[in-house]
């Protein structure tokens, strides 16, 4: 990787990328990729008991960074903006109160954060990092799914050749990885949680197939 | 009917619960625990199916998954039809239906025994290459013949009701079979603390154990198998599967486990399970104790039914208390053979007697049999069997010392059942899946695995160790190797006590002579499935087929369903016989996956229906569907196609929506156009490199149309840039494209370009795009946001970061219609909030939604391309008349610069994108359809070109066509024709491509 990184924070952010807040005013309510599912409903109509819980955390802000873990100025800006480090660690993630990073690839992370502090962290990044790199809201391209219970293994089991298994996959591991015929980021949130970055235009068939999937288990949504 | 040949007592079936099933119409009673072939013995029914070429009655000869014969449909209704379930492997459940597959007329009518006899002798071996390949065209006949004669199942002609699944598995010890080897391997593992499979194709864990009378610690089997099991059952990490064969042994240690989840309960699988499942097991380690196959022996009329291995009669009299016969004749090269003997006798039935092939032998089971007082008959064989429908009697007579020639008188008695045993095959399949060459062993007298890189150990009856309790230790030793293997630390296991029986050395014998020549005697077979006989291999041999593998093709050994379990070893004897070569110097035998036949469901899984291939939807896709679009397939994507009105054909559809963009204002939902972010300081240079034109002095704010080559020149994608601040840009790639154009940059970036300061992002999914066009476009925008959006102020291929209806968006004013548009970029959160507020507004303005077709009709009338359909992977920018995107000018050269300037690409004459403009403007070019200079000329005509895109342009009133021709930029006004399927001429003047607003005003405005 070539990285000469030499400007500074300030002639970086000279450069600006062009940085929009893409979140209009709360009046107009935004559709997540599974709106049409109607989660809130089937929460409260649909069973209360079953193997499969799932629930969608939905308009979370996507950040996608890109950046150079060779460079320590970067690093401290990341710590500075987000304070939490960068999960260097192959297949990793960190997270705090408000945010979680997910290491996607060698000079890749996921950021996920509230909604309507996309912005507000974007300018920040602006502001703080230095050298070459790239900060990309993906907000609208992708939802997040919980999927938990005492089947929740089996249902990812049938969908994804990862193995699981907790001593392979602790607790915050993630792996982007096949899901049934389309791609999802998973994360272990804890032994029996796990979390799902799903692409948009994907979403109805991952909800598709998770319905599908779990029929001998029992589905219940949570809102 | 009764049950005559069930025993009051004893086995593993349930007299509690009776079960009903049908075979071929007709009633008859069963237990639970009973497979549908122990229930059929049980009442007695002899001939379950007629052979493939001679048509002759056959029974059931084994016990499990290597029988030949007993291959039923299953099914009581249309739909939940299966063919080819071995009645050996079919657990019976009440009111399962059978039928045998050979019934023309009936398995039981001896009609087509004569046709079949005749049909026989019409069928030599090589039957099928040297009749039915000439003449090629009556394949068809025969096939159906045969098929209907030789008794190949059917599929259901219904949609199957089931579903079936995969699943996908990682272990550290993957364990095949549960016989005494591999539970003692898999209790070693779980103990250890490994992450253990075991699955065993058997209902019940046990292999071998089940079908006998062998004593652990001095107790009945099923008492040890049980507690290993309970055991088992209490680890996390262990995972037992019963009803599951492993089929596929793959590199790199992945197995292929096929599940019978529901197939024991009923026709159908119970609400919400899957009926079978597919396994994909990855394994650290591998441990085969699959055990052995035993073989028959081939003799005169060996197929009689009655004819059975003497395993097969253990296990039907010990695990499904059924004795298949009366009187049995036992022919054995072997000493495990004398225990078929043993057990029926045990049964209280009659043992005519135990012939030995072997002069002399000293062996434990031998005594066993003398102490009865059975007849054992030292030095002689079986030599013929008589009998039709089921045996009546055999002909006995003394060998030669090595078994080659009938040296005594001939000897009948009276019997209806023979069992016998020519030793035992090591079932090596599942090595040999992974391209290891079995070795032959002598000793063994069978095949054992050979030499493989894979993780793999072996254990029990699969090396040829057919002892209890060898095969216990071989399966605690593989255990504790793999424990070791991945380091893990064993704990002790105690192994069960077995009484070691002592054991004579078998006799390497297969084929039993008779008094005629192979060729004169009764059919000895080999291959029971493909009816392949002794006589058949040696003519083979006779023909110069000597190696297996050419002896296999040619007679068809081992190519039925049981992929030849039974006889392939045996015919690899006949064949070194008449070679005068030894079995392993005829060659060795391979198997491939799969170990037996799999229901396509269970491959499909659930990737079929609705789950067949992803649906990619837009956010605006809900709307779509409410006003009733028709939608195209566009990659994953579902794009709304066109939007009908009631009443309304496709073509009066497009009409009206071309009609409106060109005189009011249209909505395209543009959502699914691929969106890569790129960002970095070398941002612009890298664009120079991977598109033909020059992106240095794009302005930020502004749009630049852009064609992307391969390295050979030819354009695979094409699409606008916005550069979005100085380090900032958003390339858009065609629909179905995006994927691929995504890798070419991160490829060209990682490998050729790693010092350029570049990032790339998908965005494809995260905005959602709303492109508003025609003359009331501006009205329409103008309503929904305070910028000002006048011609002044927002130029034609300029971008804005504007609010549209109350949401931040990027409006980009380029167009793919020629006129007047706006391309609203929302995040896709937001993208039905502003689509829905546009309709809203754009209903005065007469704002009408279109899809891709009438898109595809716009952009032609202004003879724009699109890339994969106007390009074919052949066509440079300069064929397509666009030389006005390629810089040559750029300091750095770009991806295609090179391939376009080969001596080919610039030729005279290379076929050119031009506008055909037909003399009928009523007349459709159909795409495709080839110009021709002459449509007189005699076949085959030169071919001056062909169409790529063509259609009815109403707003023209005429039709429009683009397509290649010849040279076609200098053959402006030129006529050429389209000579049609139905033997019709279209005739077409070669124009500009550019029908409509040719000076491009109206996108302007």
């Amino acid at each position: 990787m070539s990285d000469v990184n030499v400007m500074t924070a300030a002639q970086s952010a000279a450069t600006k990328a062009a940085v929009m807040n893409q979140v209009p005013d709360s009046k107009i309510e935004g559709q997540s990729p599974l709106h049409h599912a109607d989660f809130g409903s089937l929460a409260k109509q649909g069973p209360q008991s079953g193997g499969v819980h799932l629930c969608e955390r939905k308009l979370l802000g996507h950040l996608t960074l890109r950046c150079n873990p060779n460079n320590a100025d970067q690093l401290t800006a990341v710590e500075r903006v987000l304070g939490v480090a960068l999960p260097l660690q192959p297949l990793t993630s960190v997270e705090n109160d408000s945010y979680s990073i997910r290491w996607m690839s060698p000079d890749e992370w996921l950021i996920l954060v509230p909604g309507l502090e996309t912005f507000n962290i974007e300018a920040a990044f602006r502001d703080e990092m230095p050298g070459h790199y790239s900060l990309v809201n993906s907000s609208g391209g992708s939802t997040v799914l919980e999927i938990s219970g005492e089947n929740a293994i089996d249902l990812l089991k049938k969908s994804t050749p990862i193995d699981l298994h907790l001593t392979v996959f602790p607790v915050g591991k993630v792996v982007s990885t096949l899901f049934a015929k389309t791609t999802t980021t998973i994360r272990r949130l804890d032994e029996a949680r796990f979390e799902l970055v799903i692409r948009r235009s994907f979403s109805d068939y991952v909800w598709l197939w998770i319905q599908d999937a779990s029929l001998e288990y029992g589905l219940v949504i949570e809102a | 009917m009764t049950q005559q040949n069930r025993l009051n007592n004893g086995g593993r079936i349930d007299r509690s619960t009776p079960l009903t099933f049908t075979y071929n119409g007709k009633k008859y009673k069963g237990y639970k625990g009973d497979t549908l072939a122990s229930a059929m013995l049980a009442n007695g029914i002899d001939v379950v199916a007629r052979s493939f070429k001679y048509s002759r009655p056959r029974g059931i000869v084994a016990a499990g998954a290597e029988e030949p014969n007993a291959v039923l449909q299953l099914g009581a209704t249309e739909a939940t039809q299966v063919p080819n379930v071995r009645a050996t492997q079919q657990e019976l459940f009440d009111g399962l239906v059978s039928a045998s597959t050979n019934g023309w007329p009936s398995v039981d009518t001896d009609i087509m025994g004569v046709i079949g006899k005749i049909g026989g002798n019409m069928m030599p071996p090589g039957f099928y290459y040297k009749t039915f390949m000439f003449p090629e065209s009556l394949w068809d006949t025969y096939e159906s013949m045969i098929r209907k004669a030789a008794g190949i199942g059917r599929a259901p002609r219904e949609k199957d009701p089931d579903t079936y699944d995969t699943i996908n598995q990682h272990c550290d010890v993957m364990i095949v079979g549960a016989g005494p080897a591999g539970l003692a391997a898999a209790l070693t593992a779980a103990r250890g603390g490994a992450r253990v499979i075991i699955a065993d194709e058997q209902n019940e864990f046990g292999g071998s154990l089940l079908n006998g009378t062998e004593k652990l610690d001095g107790k009945p089997a099923s008492e040890w198998i049980h507690a290993v099991v309970e055991e088992l059952s209490t680890y996390d990490d262990v995972i037992l599967l019963p009803r599951s064969t492993v089929n596929g042994y793959h590199d790199h240690n992945f197995l292929t486990i096929h599940e019978r989840r529901t197939d024991h309960l009923a026709d159908i699988a119970p609400v919400n399970m899957t009926r079978q499942r597919m396994h994909r097991v990855r394994a650290k380690w591998v441990v085969l104790a699959t055990g052995a196959h035993e073989r028959p022996l081939v003799y005169a009329n060996n197929d009689v039914p009655g004819c059975m291995i003497t395993g097969a009669v253990s296990a039907y009299i010990n695990r499904y208390s059924v004795v298949p016969g009366n009187d049995l004749v036992v022919m054995t090269t072997n000493d495990y053979g004398y225990q078929a003997a043993l057990d029926w006798a045990d049964a209280g039935r009659n043992v005519v007697a135990i012939v030995d092939t072997r002069d002399a032998a000293i062996g434990d089971r031998i005594e066993a049999a003398r102490q009865r007082g059975l007849n054992i008959i030292l030095g002689s064989a079986v030599i013929e069997v008589q009998g039709t429908k089921r045996v009546t009697g055999v002909s006995v007579a003394a060998l030669n010392s090595d078994g080659t020639k009938v040296v005594g008188s001939v000897t009948k008695l009276k019997a209806d059942t023979v069992a016998t045993s020519g030793g035992w095959s090591p079932v090596i399949h599942l090595s040999c899946h992974t391209g290891s060459r079995p070795v032959w062993s002598d000793s063994v007298v069978g095949f054992l695995p050979g030499p493989t890189p894979q993780k793999q150990l072996t254990a029990g009856g699969t090396n040829g160790q057919y002892e209890t309790s060898t095969a216990l230790q071989e399966g605690l030793d593989a255990g504790q190797k793999a424990l070791a293997n991945i380091s893990l630390t064993a704990v002790e296991v105690v192994l069960p006590k077995v009484e070691t029986l002592k054991v004579a050395a078998p006799m390497s014998l297969f084929h039993i002579p008779h008094l005629k020549p192979t060729s004169q005697a009764p059919k000895q077979f080999v291959d029971y499935q493909t009816d392949v006989t002794a006589a058949g291999i040696e003519i083979a041999c006779r023909e110069g087929f000597e190696a297996i593998e050419h002896v296999k093709r040619y007679t068809a050994m081992g190519f039925g369903t049981d992929q030849g379990k039974l006889g392939n070893i045996n015919g690899m004897a006949v064949a070194a016989k008449a070679l005068n070569k030894s079995i392993p110097e005829t060659g060795t035998t391979i198997f491939r996956p799969n170990y037996t036949p799999i229901a396509f469901g269970a491959i499909i899984g659930r990737n079929c229906g609705a789950l067949f291939e992803p649906e990619r939807y837009t956010a605006m896709h809900k709307w779509h569907v409410e006003q009733g679009a028709m939608f195209e397939d566009v990659g994953q994507w579902k794009r709304p196609w066109y939007f009908p009105k009631d009443g309304e054909s496709m073509q009066q559809t497009l009409n009206r929506e071309c009609l409106a963009v060109r005189n009011a204002v249209g909505i395209l939902d543009a959502s699914t156009l691929g969106k890569i972010d790129i960002q970095g300081k070398d941002a612009r240079e890298f664009l120079g490199r991977v598109y033909s034109n020059a992106w240095a002095k794009l302005a930020v704010g502004k749009c630049r149309y852009g064609l992307m080559c391969g390295e050979d020149g030819m354009v695979f994608d094409d699409g606008v840039t916005a550069c979005l601040g100085e380090n900032h840009f958003l390339m858009t790639t065609t629909s179905g494209g995006a994927a691929h154009v995504y890798e070419w940059l991160e490829i060209y970036h990682q490998t050729e370009w790693p010092e350029l300061e570049v990032y790339f992002n998908t965005v494809t999914d995260h905005w959602s795009t709303a492109t508003i066009t025609g003359p009331n476009s501006r009205k329409l925008l103008e309503e929904l946001t305070d910028f000002d959006v006048t011609n002044d102020n927002f130029r034609y291929m300029d971008w804005k970061q504007i609010t549209v209806a109350g949401v931040p968006a990027r409006v980009f004013r380029i167009s793919f219609t020629g006129e007047l548009s706006f391309e609203i970029n929302v995040q896709a959160n937001y993208g039905m909030a502003v689509w829905e507020k546009l309709i809203e507004a754009g209903d005065k303005h007469g704002l009408t939604p279109y899809g891709t077709e009438t898109m595809h009709v716009l952009r032609a009338e202004k003879g724009f391309i699109i890339a994969g359909q106007d390009t074919d992977g052949s066509v440079h920018p300069f064929d397509l008349g666009m030389g006005w995107c390629v810089s040559n000018q750029k300091p750095f050269s770009y991806i295609g610069k090179r391939g376009m300037s080969r001596s080919d690409c610039v030729r005279e004459n290379r076929k050119q994108l031009v506008g055909l403009k037909t003399k009928d403007p009523k007349q459709v070019i159909p795409e495709g359809s080839a110009a021709v200079l002459d449509p007189k000329a005699p076949m085959p005509m030169p071919i001056e070109g062909h169409i790529s895109s063509s259609y009815w342009s109403e707003s023209l009133g005429h039709s429009i066509a683009m397509g290649f021709i010849k040279g076609g930029l200098d053959k402006m006004g030129d006529t050429v024709y389209y000579p049609l399927a139905d033997g019709t001429v279209i005739e077409a003047e070669i124009c500009s491509p550019i029908f409509f607003d040719p000076k491009g005003e109206r996108q302007n405005v």
